[in-house]
């Protein structure tokens, strides 16, 4: 019974959250759509970030609502895709990991790259910025099997996930001297695939810790 | 960066609206060097210690909330329940950097450059960028959480431009959005 009572409250409060975000930067018809899906969506376990920040992409581009409502309807198959995938891949993925999906999969990646991503044996957190690296590579013109097989070998070279947001720059890097993106990563993935046999590099030597100061007399 | 004004054609290259293929052979190699001037742009992230991740923390955090053992049990129930559907998403990660980014985009002509995406509201009036000399060179330096971003130029209010030194997707709406993941 409580929960009977209590549904409509979430599922109002969810509403009202997401008409405070777009008040005066959308229209009404586009904030009731978003509304609408965003409660269906974080129903679901899906972010509603990527639906709002679409929304109020179109409207601050000038873009006739139904061609805002199309989009923000694709970012919703985007979010459902990247949680299905990431579920196949055995990731129990939180918001963030599923909207680094959907970029990933609007930068040209499919379902079944982010499952094979899922499936790296990284945390989510690394899963996580490895979709988002994942999508910038493709954005750069790296062809798809090229960056999965990159993050996943960065990924399971147990190198730090920092390392994973340097690879954009080198692919630039490479493409710079005329090397082709396809080439480039390959070259990076063969590195990171002989480094994860080797094993993760040595940790620096650290500091020896300050002396404690001598007791005040 | 010489002092000449570049050809219209290598204008809209340098905004991103058309490659270097689509240049004529003879404006290819003005082309070559007004990329390369704007590659030689120092436009790397920094990352700032911690004191303003400290502060930014500060910030963010939630405030006190009144006493929830004065509600009745229905709205416990009902506030449960609204917190798990209206549960704040992750935006980053509780360890995430905060990186200074500074964006650069030549326009000769323009009279106004902005930065406009995820991570201002797409306001397209929020971050301008300020002409450095008379080369056509804009610049802002903002910092931004750790994660990623999608952002456009906008050139004189409305023209929306992809930045020509970064990965771009399509946006949705038949133009391209810069990628920023840091």
């Amino acid at each position: 019974m409580l929960t009977v009572l209590a549904l409509p409250l979430a599922l109002l409060a969810m509403q009202q959250g997401i008409a405070d975000r777009l008040a005066g930067r959308v229209s009404p018809d586009i904030a009731a759509l978003v509304g609408e899906l965003g409660t269906a969506a974080a129903a679901r376990g899906l972010p509603i970030d990527p639906l709002i920040q679409k929304a109020i992409e179109g409207s601050a581009k000038g873009i006739p609502f139904e061609r805002v409502a199309t989009a923000v309807r694709l970012v919703a198959m985007q979010l459902d895709t990247a949680a299905g995938a990431l579920r196949n891949g055995g990731l129990a993925a939180d918001t963030a990991a599923i909207a680094a999906g959907a970029f990933a999969i609007t930068a040209g990646l499919s379902g079944r790259d982010i499952a094979q991503l899922a499936r790296s044996g990284a945390q989510v957190p690394e899963v996580t910025v490895g979709l988002r690296v994942a999508g910038t590579l493709v954005a750069l013109g790296v062809p798809p099997s090229e960056t999965v097989a990159l993050v996943t070998a960065t990924l399971q070279s147990g190198r730090p996930a920092g390392e994973l947001l340097a690879l954009p720059g080198l692919v630039q890097a490479q493409m710079a001297k005329g090397v082709r993106p396809a080439q480039a990563a390959a070259g990076l993935a063969r590195a990171a695939a002989a480094q994860g046999r080797r094993g993760p590099p040595p940790a620096r030597p650290q500091p020896p810790p300050h002396p404690e100061p001598p007791p005040r007399p | 960066m010489s002092e000449r004004d570049f050809h219209p054609l290598v204008k809209q290259l340098l905004d991103g609206d058309i490659t270097i293929a689509d240049l004529p052979a003879e404006l290819r190699a003005e082309g070559e060097e007004a990329l390369r001037l704007l590659a030689a742009v120092d436009r790397s992230s920094v990352e700032l210690p911690a004191v303003p991740e400290r502060v930014m923390r500060t910030l963010v955090r939630a405030p006190k909330h009144s006493r929830p053992w004065l509600l009745a049990p229905a709205l416990a129930a009902a506030a449960a329940l609204v917190i798990w559907l209206g549960r704040p998403e992750p935006v980053a990660t509780p360890a995430a950097a905060i990186v200074t980014v500074r964006f650069v985009l030549t326009a000769p002509d323009a009279h106004d450059v902005t930065v406009a995406g995820t991570f201002n509201q797409w306001d397209s009036h929020a971050t301008p960028l300020v002409r450095i000399g008379a080369n056509g060179l804009w610049t802002a330096t903002i910092t931004l959480p750790a994660g990623q971003h999608q952002y456009a130029f906008v050139v004189d209010g409305a023209r929306w431009v992809p930045d020509p030194a970064a990965p771009a997707v399509d946006d949705g709406f038949g133009r391209r959005n810069s990628v920023l993941t840091l």
